[in-house]
């Protein structure tokens, strides 16, 4: 198969993508800091228990958190040296986590998986589930989850959209590891049994795209530079034509949706035998002196990071981690890298915006730019006013906190805050309903 | 630099698109400007006069309004977003010169608090408060002042206009298109009668996707071809039913505000085209302009297109009947 342009989907908005601040920047590795905190929920589901206690000593890549129950993932340590701490710190989203301290003795030893002994699927999703790898591009979703569906699937969609702006990790990985990326999708479609591929990529990614031009057996979709095109929803409509039906996921219709990055981890957990102890993310914005792609050992301190990046500019209003259509705002400098980061960005007093909400003008751009053809207005409205079975009723479920309504409200409503608390409380009401 | 600094903290997205409301009213004001610089060259220097007095006079309403609530001066320079001044200017735009110089004050002053503000101000009015204002001038002075006037002469017509010449079934034949077109020889309002001059505010708006050109011109249309009907399928009768009257004013500047128009397509589908045929059916039967009538009464009807047109999500699939 070959390149091929993908399906067009109307609904979505432009964002300025200014991905040109690191889009041409070789990916770094940064040397490890001198201590990680690692925390041990970086993905969805229950949070791992720790196995180690303070005193012991560990190797970079030794197992430190356990997975528990059914959804949950394994962590690794990231340095060699000692757990000097076991503590709750408040994270992004100010929840208490469990985070493993270590004091980096800088010897660099490693811990190896042993080789596989074979290839087969099983043992494949057996590996990945040791490794610790979960999905990559933000939702922490554990992959060996993702990898043993229940029916068959046939269709797997590897997503190098990168919608967002200013991240380029995913980019840079493409161009940089295409080798390694295809090895690592090949092992997946091995894992999962089946048959197609398609690798969808947005058109603002030339040099990404040609990379796969060498890889033949590859079905390569150029995609609109649009945002979302990344949801996963988008990805497999525009990829493969097939609409998941509401409140469905993507194996509903046969498909199976993998980060770039998860199937770099995949490669390396399989043939390089190696624990997901390391991340890529794009460092930028422009409130950071020099911008750059860099490989981060997890659980290191992003004041840690921002110093190596040369520090801050002088007008710093905000800090996210993630991209800014999605990322958290971070309050603080006391926060770590994590497996599902992608990006931290220093945004300068131009670019990001912080005005206070105005009234509502019923301007109806937010329904018109929804990529999932929901009702902003009267769900925040509902919301708002405390009225969530309202809010259900308008679809308050299907969004997928994309800030595309948001993006283009010009009365600065906090639409997706407000749709997102409605969210939460529809759940709380359907867990105490079926009590 | 300081660790301890704390930075911005909000919910996504953290970067937002550069228009605001205050941008769109300003770009609304500047897109006014042609038309009422040209209803000045038309009409003289009074046009200004009531143009400013009722620019003014809705601004100075909504910020006495609000210190009334108590609110403070800082908050309300803050909170000031251009809607006053589209008001004011659309009010003024549409009353003729022969009016006294304080029915454009009390029109705006009744758009501003009556209607606008005592619904909740920005964004909360049920029905466009220029609109109403204008109903209001008409209503109270049109017996009074009796008449359009025409440009550049002041004279004032009592008998029919052209709009009223049209429907009560005049030779359309006679009709100057080119001089409908300029309204150089046209009785009317201030900012009506140039329709070139509208047209070019509308085109920037529509440049600046402020608002969907599709829809005002299904207005003018469906009102052409509904006048086209009403007068047995007569052609004739399609440009100067469009041209005349204020349908143009009221289609690209009026009938768009955003707070009263419905929010899906397929809504401001269906209000356009009610619009376009409440319009001219109205007109036929009064031989009167009755664009701000049509669009007042439709404003009403959009709570309603909106309760019951909304957007399909994306997966949608119909239920099947009988399926739980």
């Amino acid at each position: 198969m070959s390149i091929r342009k993908g399906l067009n989907y109307r609904y979505g908005i432009h964002v300025p993508d200014m991905k040109a601040l690191t889009s041409d920047l070789n990916i770094e590795v940064m040397p490890a800091p001198e201590k990680v905190f690692i925390s041990l929920s970086q993905h969805i589901g229950a949070p791992a228990s720790p196995v180690v206690g303070i005193g012991d000593k560990v190797k970079k890549g030794q197992l430190i958190g356990e997975s528990v129950g059914a959804i949950s993932a394994n962590v690794y340590s990231s340095v060699s040296g000692e757990v000097v701490d076991v503590i709750d710190i408040v994270n992004a989203l100010g929840q208490k986590q469990k985070h493993v301290v270590i004091k980096n003795d800088n010897l660099n030893d490693e811990f190896l998986f042993d080789d596989l002994k074979d290839f087969s699927a099983k043992s494949l999703v057996e590996r990945i589930a040791l490794a610790g790898i979960v999905g990559l591009g933000g939702a922490g979703f554990p992959t060996a989850v993702k990898l043993s569906p229940k029916s068959q699937l046939d269709t797997l969609v590897i997503n190098g959209a990168e919608c967002e702006p200013y991240l380029n990790c995913d980019n840079r990985l493409m161009i940089e590891r295409t080798e390694d990326v295809y090895k690592g999708i090949i092992y997946v479609k091995r894992a999962l049994g089946l048959e197609k591929v398609v690798v969808g990529i947005e058109a603002n990614k030339p040099e990404a795209i040609k990379a796969f031009e060498a890889y033949p057996d590859l079905d390569v979709v150029v995609l609109k530079k649009q945002y979302p095109m990344g949801s996963e929803k988008h990805l497999i409509y525009c990829t493969t034509g097939r609409k998941v039906p509401l409140g469905k996921m993507p194996f509903d219709v046969g498909c199976c949706v993998q980060n770039v990055k998860t199937m770099i981890a995949c490669f390396e957990a399989i043939e390089k035998n190696k624990p997901l102890t390391e991340i890529v993310m794009t460092v930028s914005g422009n409130g950071i002196n020099s911008p750059k792609n860099l490989k981060v050992a997890i659980g290191t301190p992003f004041k840690y990071i921002v110093d190596y990046c040369g520090g801050f500019k002088d007008d710093v209003v905000k800090l996210v981690a993630g991209g800014p259509m999605m990322g958290k705002a971070l309050s603080g400098l006391n926060h770590f890298a994590r497996k599902t980061d992608s990006g931290l960005l220093v945004l300068s007093k131009g670019e990001a915006v912080l005005e206070e909400p105005t009234p509502c003008i019923n301007c109806g751009r937010c329904a018109k730019n929804c990529p999932m053809r929901l009702m902003p207005m009267y769900i925040e409205n509902f919301a708002l006013c405390g009225k969530y079975e309202e809010a259900e009723k308008y679809g308050a479920m299907n969004c997928i906190e994309c800030g595309s309504c948001a993006f283009n409200c010009p009365a600065r409503r906090s639409l997706v805050q407000s749709i997102s608390m409605a969210k939460g409380k529809i759940k709380e009401m359907r867990t105490n309903g079926r009590k | 630099m300081a660790e301890n600094k704390l930075f911005g903290f909000s919910a996504s997205p953290h970067v937002k698109g550069k228009r605001t409301t205050k941008w769109i009213m300003a770009n609304v004001c500047i897109a006014l400007l042609p038309t009422t610089v040209m209803g000045i060259i038309y009409f003289g220097l009074y046009a200004l006069l009531i143009v400013g007095l009722s620019v003014v006079s809705a601004v100075c309403a909504e910020v006495i309004y609000k210190l009334i609530t108590k609110k403070t001066l800082s908050c309300i320079v803050k909170e000031f977003d251009f809607t006053s001044v589209v008001t004011g200017l659309l009010v003024g735009l549409s009353i003729g010169v022969n009016y006294p110089w304080y029915a454009p004050i009390l029109g705006s002053i009744f758009a501003i608090i009556v209607v606008k503000m005592l619904f909740g101000g920005t964004g909360k009015n049920l029905v466009n408060p220029a609109i109403a204002g204008r109903i209001f001038i008409f209503i109270s002075f049109q017996t009074v002042v009796g008449g359009w006037v025409l440009p550049m002469s002041g004279d004032v017509i009592t008998g029919a206009t052209t709009l009223g010449g049209l429907y009560s079934g005049s030779d359309v034949s006679t009709i100057n298109l080119l001089n409908l077109l300029l309204g150089n020889n046209l009785a009317g309002c201030i900012g009506e009668t140039c329709k070139i001059a509208l047209l070019c505010g509308a085109i920037y708006l529509a440049i600046l996707k402020i608002i969907d050109i599709r829809l005002p011109l299904i207005y003018v249309a469906v009102t052409g071809l509904t006048t086209v009907c009403l007068y047995g399928f007569n052609f004739a009768y399609f440009l100067p039913s469009i041209l005349s009257g204020g349908l143009i004013l009221g289609a690209f500047f009026m009938a768009t505000d955003y707070v009263t128009t419905p929010n899906t397509f397929i809504g401001n589908l269906i209000y356009f085209t009610a619009l376009g045929i409440v319009t001219a059916v109205l007109r036929f039967a009064t031989h009167m302009e009755t664009v701000s009538f049509a669009i007042l009464l439709l404003n009403l009807f959009v709570p309603l297109i909106d309760k019951h047109v909304i957007n399909r999500p994306f997966g949608y699939k119909k239920p099947i009947k009988g399926d739980k």
